[in-house]
């Protein structure tokens, strides 16, 4: 047998499996995971590392609107989780002294993400794919650089510290309730509590995308991503649709990166690297694009795996990133050559991907044509 | 500004610009024949770098040495930069890009960014991470007076070089038979794959040439800074890349029209304080108004029926368009009975909205007091080049080689 057939065999036999199936076993796990670190098992180290992985599940799947549903690569998504972390930054920081609340914080913070990308999404959606890919890259970059040289506003390189941890109820409404003492279960600032609260996020957000992808707005996307000439002569509005895509992915980003600078505390231009938007395309492609548990596969194989491999192998960490990235290059590479449709494909991209060449097609097409006019000569 | 410091800036933003076209040029010409974006084009130019201070510093150059002997040393780090950079960049087509031809256009990307991740993350593992040094030379740091203006000869060294491997590389394209078939790939790859011509050896011939001129790019900044850090050639691609689509993606000339544009914007953008700047912002501004709202609308009214194309219709028509950020788009719009309309309500929002961005980058400009265009915003400019210039006009200044769809 060869290893195409058995790729073929066990992804068929995966793809057997219900959805709801892995919905709820990921779920529970996910679940029970700090319950192994409050009984001892599990080092807090590692709880940290299920955060960041969860917050990059949610980046990928931001990420997957755009890239896997619309098939737009936005090679700059970093940027829109670097506004709503700023935001969050500067509206719960002793930076200009103000402490909002938390809920008000995080809604704000995605809603300026998602403005940001209305900004720049309105005028390049009209390019094509490989150019509006450089367009989100340089977006990015100029995102970075500005962060960087706006000493004032964002104290620059060193980044802005501090950041209060959330708390569910404003201050001051559980007193007028006749409670003495802020309570302490509602500040969040455990990883413990960190952990559930992302991963209560992820979830809503994994629902609201699979909800999304097979409505009618999702199938419009599906059918810009696979032939925009048909999609629109068929009556979608392509401009709206992609624009809503990706606003609705900068929405996404923006949500993580305040439950991000929430939980780091400090956020600096150092995490908002290109590389990083990198990853989170990596992410997306390994796991397989418009596949939402693909999706969530790579970001969870992607950040939690070679952290494991790290603790193992007890390696420094500069050396290891080096590593990591190398293999995230090649990662990419094979892929994309040899199995373009991800880990866990989506049905329509898996077609897609294996789509051969137009003037291949061209010729299939060609000799049909032929052979029907060869029985027309026949009959007469 | 005074004279000397005018000369002296151009010679800098020559000089950059001159280094941007060798770099340009392969991606453009691999553009040209694939219609693809090699997104490992600048780390091919970092190993070129890389490479010739290897040789240098493995040969132990330094100026202790004869004249001939240093020569020779600088000749072995110009070959090695061009044959290290000619072997990538043939072997990355073969593994990375021929398989995938063919595919949609964000397939070869996505492999095009792991490969330059693959190499940048060699360059580290194999050099380190540090910044790569060369011994200062008399040469590198040698300067002649001209007029009370002192110009470093280097300077001029990389203008002449670079300026005879272009005029090689046009030789090369327009008047030799490899030359031919190229052009002939990039035309039609069907047709010239059925007049004999092997385009797989053509496409990876323009590889090779790619590479190496990015090499010699490499080598020449080694000299010129005398350091070059892993993931400079990031930054260097990038704009390399915005100056061919400045010149108009495709077209060689272009390439190199765009570099010294690029270059120059750069450096003055840089070296002239604020005030300048801010001319530059609102020259940017008005010339993005001026393409989207006469020149744009011009292209649409052509859709216009013949018989109803007179001048005081058409003016009409176009004072509508220049009104349309100001009053309700939609209702002043309805009046008009024409498929100019449904194209031209979108295209208001759209020129709004790039507008508001542009005016949104010079506001964050300017109302930041303590901003000073500095050295540290000079990508900044680059970036924000590259942004307009797809937006507003992506098929360059030159325009594309090859015209197509955008």
């Amino acid at each position: 047998m060869r290893l195409s057939e058995v790729t073929e065999r066990v992804s068929g036999a995966a793809a057997r499996v219900p959805r709801s199936v892995y919905a709820v076993g990921g779920l529970v796990i996910a679940i029970i995971f700090p319950l192994l670190n409050m009984a001892g098992w599990v080092e807090t180290a590692w709880l940290r590392v299920g955060v960041i992985s969860l917050l990059f599940v949610m980046l990928s799947l931001g990420l997957n609107i755009v890239m896997g549903e619309t098939g737009l690569l936005n090679l700059g998504y970093i940027a829109f989780f670097a506004f709503g972390a700023y935001t969050t930054a500067l509206l719960s920081s002793p930076k200009f002294e103000l402490r909002w609340p938390f809920l008000v914080v995080v809604v704000l913070s995605a809603l300026i993400a998602m403005v940001a990308g209305f900004v720049i999404g309105l005028p390049t959606l009209r390019l094509r794919g490989d150019y509006l890919a450089i367009v989100t890259l340089a977006f990015g970059e100029i995102v970075r650089l500005t962060i960087t040289n706006l000493q004032d506003f964002t104290n620059g390189p060193n980044g802005i510290t501090g950041i209060y941890s959330p708390r569910l109820v404003g201050e001051g409404a559980l007193e007028s309730l006749g409670s003495t003492g802020p309570a302490a279960w509602l500040v969040i600032d455990k990883p413990v509590e960190y952990y559930y609260l992302v991963l209560a996020c992820v979830a809503v957000t994994a629902v609201l995308i699979s909800n999304l992808k097979n409505s009618r707005i999702g199938r419009a996307w599906n059918a810009l991503r696979e032939d925009e000439l048909a999609a629109v002569s068929a009556g979608i509005t392509a401009s709206r649709a992609k624009l809503l895509s990706v606003v609705l992915s900068a929405g996404i980003a923006g949500f993580a990166g305040s439950l991000f600078a929430y939980y780091s505390n400090v956020i600096s231009p150092e995490s908002f690297l290109f590389m990083q938007s990198v990853i989170v395309v990596c992410m997306v492609v390994l796991g397989g694009m418009g596949s939402i548990p693909g999706v969530i596969l790579g970001a969870i194989v992607l950040q939690a795996l070679p952290q494991v491999i790290r603790q193992a192998a007890g390696a420094a960490r500069s050396e290891f990133e080096v590593y990591r990235m190398l293999i995230f290059g090649i990662i990419i590479v094979v892929m994309v050559i040899f199995r373009p449709e991800g880990l866990l494909p989506d049905t329509l991209w898996r077609r897609e991907a294996h789509e051969v060449d137009p003037r291949e097609q061209e010729k299939t097409r060609q000799s049909l044509f032929d052979l029907e006019e060869g029985e027309k000569d026949l009959e007469v | 500004m005074s004279l000397d410091h005018i000369v002296s800036v151009t010679i800098g933003g020559l000089t950059v610009g001159m280094i941007y076209a060798l770099i340009a040029l392969g991606y453009t010409m691999v553009y040209g024949v694939l219609k693809f974006i090699n997104f490992a084009h600048g780390e091919v130019f970092t190993i070129g770098g890389y490479v010739a201070a290897f040789t240098l510093l493995t040969l132990g150059v330094n100026d202790g040495m004869s004249a001939i002997a240093v020569a020779g040393c600088l000749l072995a780090a110009v070959v090695a930069s061009v044959l290290v950079p000619m072997a990538i960049g043939f072997l990355v087509e073969r593994i990375a890009y021929r398989p995938l031809r063919g595919r949609a256009r964000i397939i070869p990307l996505l492999s095009a960014i792991g490969v330059s991740i693959v190499m940048q993350q060699s360059i580290i593992l194999v050099f380190g991470s540090k910044p790569v040094t060369i011994p200062t030379l008399a040469l590198s740091s040698a300067s002649i007076v001209v007029g009370g203006i002192r110009i470093r000869v280097l300077a001029l060294v990389i203008i002449v070089v670079s300026a005879v491997l272009m005029a090689g590389l046009t030789y090369l394209v327009k008047s030799t038979r490899i030359g031919k078939a190229m052009r002939a790939t990039s035309q039609d790859m069907e047709a010239a794959e059925m007049m004999g011509i092997d385009t797989n050896k053509t496409i990876a011939f323009t590889f090779i040439v790619g590479s190496a001129l990015a090499g010699i790019g490499g080598f020449l900044v080694i000299m010129y800074y005398g350091s070059l850090k892993f993931d400079a050639g990031f930054l260097y691609g990038l704009k390399a890349f915005t100056a061919a689509v400045l010149g108009g993606i495709g077209n060689i000339p272009g390439a190199v029209v765009g570099a010294l544009v690029l270059g120059m914007t750069e450096t003055y953008g840089v070296s002239v304080d604020l005030g300048f700047l801010a001319w530059f912002v609102v020259a940017g501004l008005v010339l993005g108004l001026y393409v989207q709202m006469v020149r744009i609308p011009r292209r649409r009214l052509q859709h216009i029926a013949e018989d109803r194309r007179t001048p005081e219709y058409e003016r009409s028509l176009l004072n509508v368009y220049r009104l349309t950020p100001y009053h309700g788009v939609k209702t002043l719009l309805a009046e008009r009975t024409d498929a100019l309309l449904s194209v031209s309500a979108e295209h208001a929002v759209r020129l709004m909205a790039g507008n508001v961005f542009l005016a949104v980058v010079a506001a964050v400009m300017f109302v930041n007091a303590n901003v000073r265009i500095d050295t540290r915003w000079q990508p900044v400019i680059a970036f924000v080049v590259l942004m307009v210039i797809l937006m507003f006009r992506p098929s360059g200044i030159l325009g594309e080689a090859i015209t197509e769809k955008v």
